[in-house]
């Protein structure tokens, strides 16, 4: 079976961790992935030197979007927004366990993380 | 029947396994496997006859130019046009669709004219229209699908009558919900109103008998890569209607003379196809059709309606399965569904991993997915090498699914 839909992916699919919404936030956005129907809203808060304090997920959508879109709301935290937006595939390939995504997959397990992105440049964080 | 055990050891790709299993292909409706004479022909072109078309004068270059019109006329025959000279050598159905709009719709259609397809269009008879309209001043019209995903006919009737409508486009089977739409009536329904009408054969002529003069259509558009040929595909098109068109791409072969002052047009069908032709994949083409009319094209069609049967009966098992689209009697070797607490995505990954292709997401057809209200669907087709071992080894992995993905729970 694929290594993809192993028991820790699992478990963030099925119970998410942050699932919700930060209110207030000081970072907002929602994004979809037009190709699957997936879809995200992230909410995040910084702390006093503008790192990330906490972020929140709520959406619908694969196993791969939804998984990583929990895994990255406790990876952000203590991050700067500068460190985020260099983030990519690599970081949440390797958030995932190692696992090596599939070129179809791409687009799903980097969902929120792009969304987080264009949430820090809307701020203009 | 077809013997689909027998039609499976004429295609190559059947040989290898994945992840050590048997091939399950259940994706045909976006690209069939190739027959060993297809890989063949297209073998034999560049190996023996192959040299530019239509312009040398030595022996290869007649022997291609021979081989490439031969295959335009296998083109005429299967699809019962008139004449080799209908048939215009295209990439896919979509470039067809596109010539007709550039080629027809930019010269033709008045601010005001009315457009009708259907809520069931593949984006390819769809977004063509879109741009028309908008850069027209022209008016689009979507014809409903029923809940039972057939065409809503009294409504589609009642947009033909509804304005000036020029043109009717429409899908005779729908990639996602496998309708096989009444598209004899359409047509007669868009003559009666003045109305050319424009067929999407995509999933249609690689599947079922396909006549275009007993339909009366005035466009037909289609992929051979959808029946086992290489990349390219075909327009029909009524010879007076070419006639009247002008060219959609310029360049070499389409052209009669060029003076620096302009250029006049080469006769139909070259006058089309500007530039060198995709000449081993029309020869391929030729071949594939060879190939199905072996076959004959209502056994083709009998075979997938008996598989479509049966994997809307098995599917049935499945909990948390519902199938889109009509009964099976009405439709083609489609079947689009959904899996209560699955994505299509997670669906077609782990399905992927066992050696069962399926493909999942919008199948290039948004709007009809928003119609059902649904963000996405998995979708199996069926080809001549299907067998009955195929649904058998879906239905197992759909259980595997639902076992992976904690649904059993």
């Amino acid at each position: 079976m694929s290594e993809l839909y192993r028991e820790t992916i699992m478990d963030h699919y099925h119970n998410p961790s942050n699932f919700g919404v930060l209110d207030p936030a000081d970072v907002e956005m929602e994004l979809d992935n037009p190709t699957c129907g997936d879809h995200v809203h992230v909410t995040l808060r910084l702390d006093e030197a503008g790192n990330i304090a906490a972020m929140a997920f709520e959406g619908n959508g694969c196993v791969i979007s939804m998984a990583a879109a929990s895994l990255l709301t406790e990876a952000v935290v203590g991050k700067s927004p500068a460190e985020l937006k260099t983030w990519g595939l690599n970081e949440i390939q390797e958030l995932m366990g190692g696992v090596r995504l599939s070129m179809g997959r791409v687009k799903c397990a980097t969902l929120a993380l792009e969304a987080v992105k264009r949430g820090l440049n809307q701020a203009g964080k | 029947m077809l013997d689909a055990n027998r039609i499976r050891a004429d295609f190559p790709i059947f040989e290898q396994p994945i992840n050590g299993r048997p091939l399950v292909y259940l994706d045909s409706t976006a690209s069939t496997q190739k027959p060993r004479c297809v890989i063949e022909a297209v073998s034999a072109v560049y190996e023996h006859t192959y040299a530019n078309v239509h312009r040398g004068i030595y022996p290869l270059a007649e022997a291609a130019s021979e081989a490439y019109e031969t295959a335009r006329q296998k083109v005429a025959d299967f699809i019962g046009a008139r004449e080799a000279a209908e048939i215009i050598f295209v990439r896919n159905t979509t470039e067809g669709l596109n010539l007709v709009m550039y080629a027809w719709g930019l010269h033709t259609l008045q601010a005001g004219d009315r457009i009708v397809i259907t809520e069931m269009e593949h984006h390819s008879n769809m977004v063509p229209w879109q741009q028309l309209a908008s850069w027209k001043g022209a008016e689009l019209v979507y014809a409903p699908v029923t809940d039972a995903g057939e065409l809503d006919l009294a409504a589609l009737e009642a947009l033909i009558h509804g304005g000036r409508t020029r043109l009717v486009s429409v899908t005779a089977m729908s990639n996602v919900l496998g309708t096989i739409t009444p598209v004899q009536e359409i047509v007669a329904l868009a003559h009666a109103a003045g109305a050319l009408a424009v067929i999407d054969g995509a999933q249609s002529v690689p599947h079922l008998p396909t006549d275009v003069r007993a339909l009366d259509a005035d466009f037909l558009a289609f992929s051979g890569h959808k029946l086992g040929a290489p990349g390219i595909g075909a327009l029909y098109g009524r010879r007076e209607l070419l006639e009247s068109m002008s060219p959609f791409l310029f360049g070499g072969d389409m052209i009669l003379s060029v003076t620096k002052a302009g250029a006049t047009w080469n006769d139909l069908p070259y006058k089309f196809e500007a530039g060198t032709p995709a000449i081993a994949e029309a020869i391929g083409l030729g071949a594939a059709l060879d190939y199905l009319q072996r076959l004959g094209m209502d056994a083709v069609h009998a075979h997938e309606a008996a598989l479509v049967r049966y994997a809307m009966e098995r599917l049935a098992e499945v909990p948390g399965l519902r199938i889109l689209g009509p009964t099976a009697d009405k439709r083609g070797g489609v079947v689009a569904f959904t899996l209560e607490g699955a994505h299509p995505h997670d669906i077609a990954d782990i399905l992927g991993s066992l050696g069962i292709c399926i493909r999942a997401g919008l199948h290039c057809a948004e709007p009809l997915h928003r119609r059902f209200g649904l963000p996405a669907t998995a979708r199996a087709s069926f080809y001549i090498y299907n067998r009955h071992e195929d649904v058998d080894a879906l239905i197992a992995g759909l259980h595997e699914v639902r076992r992976v993905l904690g649904l059993n729970r």
